[in-house]
């Protein structure tokens, strides 16, 4: 399995990958996560790949997508690395409405901004995108990403996120 | 359980396990992460952390304190690791040990941040004036990278000579999950330090210098080849990488054998010494083989040299060693295997 991040440096994407990372480690994957890295800050192009598997796993980099997450519209350029019957989930609030995508991908429309904003959190808008994608795809059981979510937040110290990302996560879960 | 840890992190992380006790250097993109986990680290050990005021102070630094042996390292990428090439000069003159990372980013002078292994030919010749080897080991994951360093001290004490960890910007920045060694340290004396004592350091005479560098770095290269080699028995081309492009050159590999074609690979994970007795068995073990593909993240060929030396070795030296140089990115799979194709069909012709 193939994921790629995709938006501005800020929007969340390496933390994006790094949640479902733990979550393919939590099934017993081999598991790489690797940043864009580099001259990326606030605003910048970032991204992150995620890829786990039975198996061993070869370049950590970007190769043949499953599944596409674009958080803001340039990211749109990496569905020439997309499977054909690959997933793209778009969020809304930084892309058109009505651009266009390939009709051979699967396409997820969603404001995640907004969706998150109306669970008040403002800093949710990539994990209303991982809910969505995870139940779009069926990745991963529902509890298991509940948990996961949960954990990552509380080893730093910070269950006080806890209860507004599980929001988020539901919003965007219950919205595919 | 295994957890989730960045590259750069676990080098610096498996060092304190491995039982350094004084760490030198200045920050520089890929490798900046190893320097600041060890300042919040080293502190919390009871250990020394110094960002030197630039990298060969550093370099020198990890000299005076091996010199009283103990265990120090530095760590660098690119530019900054060409600027410690004087002082690993002097570690070698003197015979010290010392560990040195390099967490390789592309280019000459100020390159880019690109990941790469274009350091590949200073590294694994020496780097500096003079006549030495540094041993180079090139971990392929994570884990591998924090297995290497574990031991790297070990290996210097051995030797009395620096052993260098030649990562890449990728894999100092990637993660992976992985598991750590418990902590160890080195109790006994190493016998030649400077101790106050004022005891003999073992120091060579100018004149024994030749022939004892010679026994030495012979001694190295017969102890110290390490490889992974797949699926290389029947094979008709062998494949050579190391690092994350053997990553690509592996999954290649299985999706190649999986439709019938017969290839396989050879890993060198000490890249100096290089494994020349990986190519002594492969040439044993397929006779039907038609040719080597160095696979690397360099421009012109670096270890397409290496692989041709070791073919010679092998007494393959008619075989064509073609090259896949994949310049500021790490190939991928896919890349490898219509490279792999253009070579069998003929349209590829061979650097060697």
């Amino acid at each position: 399995m193939e994921i790629v991040f995709a938006g501005f440096g800020g929007q969340g994407v390496l933390t994006a990958g790094l949640i479902v990372s733990e979550m393919a480690l939590e099934e017993g994957k081999n598991v790489t996560w690797m940043p864009a890295y580099g001259p990326t800050m606030r605003g910048g192009k970032a991204y992150s790949v995620v890829k786990y598997s039975d198996d061993e796993i070869g370049c950590p980099d970007m190769e043949d997508i499953d599944i596409l997450v674009a958080m803001n519209e340039p990211s749109l350029e990496y569905t020439s690395f997309l499977k054909d019957g690959g997933t793209v989930i778009v969020n809304t609030d930084n892309i058109p409405e009505d651009v266009e995508i390939d009709s051979k991908y699967h396409v997820v429309k969603l404001p995640c901004l907004e969706m998150a904003l109306n669970v008040n959190n403002n800093k949710g808008t990539t994990i209303v995108a991982i809910g969505a994608m995870i139940h779009k795809c069926e990745l991963f059981s529902c509890d298991l990403s509940k948990k996961v979510l949960y954990e990552i937040f509380a080893s730093k110290g910070k269950e006080k996120y806890a209860a507004g990302n599980e929001a988020a996560l539901m919003a965007g879960w219950n919205a595919v | 359980m295994k957890k989730m840890w960045k590259g750069n992190h676990a080098i610096a992380e498996a060092a304190m396990r491995a039982g350094c006790l004084f760490y030198a250097g200045y920050p520089i993109t890929p490798q900046t992460e190893v320097g600041e986990y060890l300042s919040a680290r080293m502190p919390e050990l009871g250990r020394t952390f110094l960002q030197a005021e630039n990298e060969m102070s550093a370099v020198y630094m990890i000299f005076g304190a091996y010199a009283c042996g103990m265990r120090s390292m530095t760590s660098s990428s690119g530019p900054g690791f060409s600027l410690k090439q004087e002082g690993i000069g002097y570690l070698c003159a003197n015979n010290l040990p010392a560990v040195l990372v390099n967490v390789q980013r592309w280019g000459p002078g100020l390159g880019s941040l690109d990941s790469s292994q274009t350091d590949y030919l200073r590294d694994t010749r020496g780097g500096g004036n003079g006549d030495y080897r540094v041993i180079v080991l090139a971990p392929n994951s994570i884990q591998e990278t924090i297995d290497l360093i574990y031991n790297a001290w070990d290996l210097a004490e051995k030797y009395r000579n620096p052993v260098e960890i030649l990562s890449e910007g990728s894999l100092g920045q990637m993660m992976e999950a992985v598991e750590f060694p418990e902590f160890k340290t080195r109790e006994e004396d190493l016998g030649w330090t400077w101790d106050g004592t004022g005891r003999d350091h073992k120091k060579l005479e100018s004149s024994a210098k030749p022939a004892a560098t010679k026994a030495k770095i012979a001694l190295m290269t017969e102890n110290e080849q390490r490889w992974e080699s797949f699926q290389t028995e029947d094979a008709e081309y062998i494949i050579v990488a190391f690092g994350l492009p053997s990553r690509s050159a592996k999954n290649a590999i299985k999706q190649m054998r999986a439709r019938g074609e017969k290839v396989g690979l050879i890993r060198p994970i000490s890249v100096w010494p290089f494994p020349y007795k990986a190519f002594e068995q492969a040439a044993a073990a397929s006779p039907n083989l038609k040719g080597f593909i160095s696979v690397e993240s360099t421009d012109a060929g670096q270890l397409v040299e290496d692989v041709v030396i070791a073919a010679k070795k092998a007494k393959l030296g008619m075989l064509p060693v073609y090259g896949l140089f994949s310049g500021q990115h790490i190939p991928k799979s896919k890349e490898v295997i219509e490279f792999y194709e253009k070579v069998k069909d003929g349209t590829e012709k061979e650097v060697f």
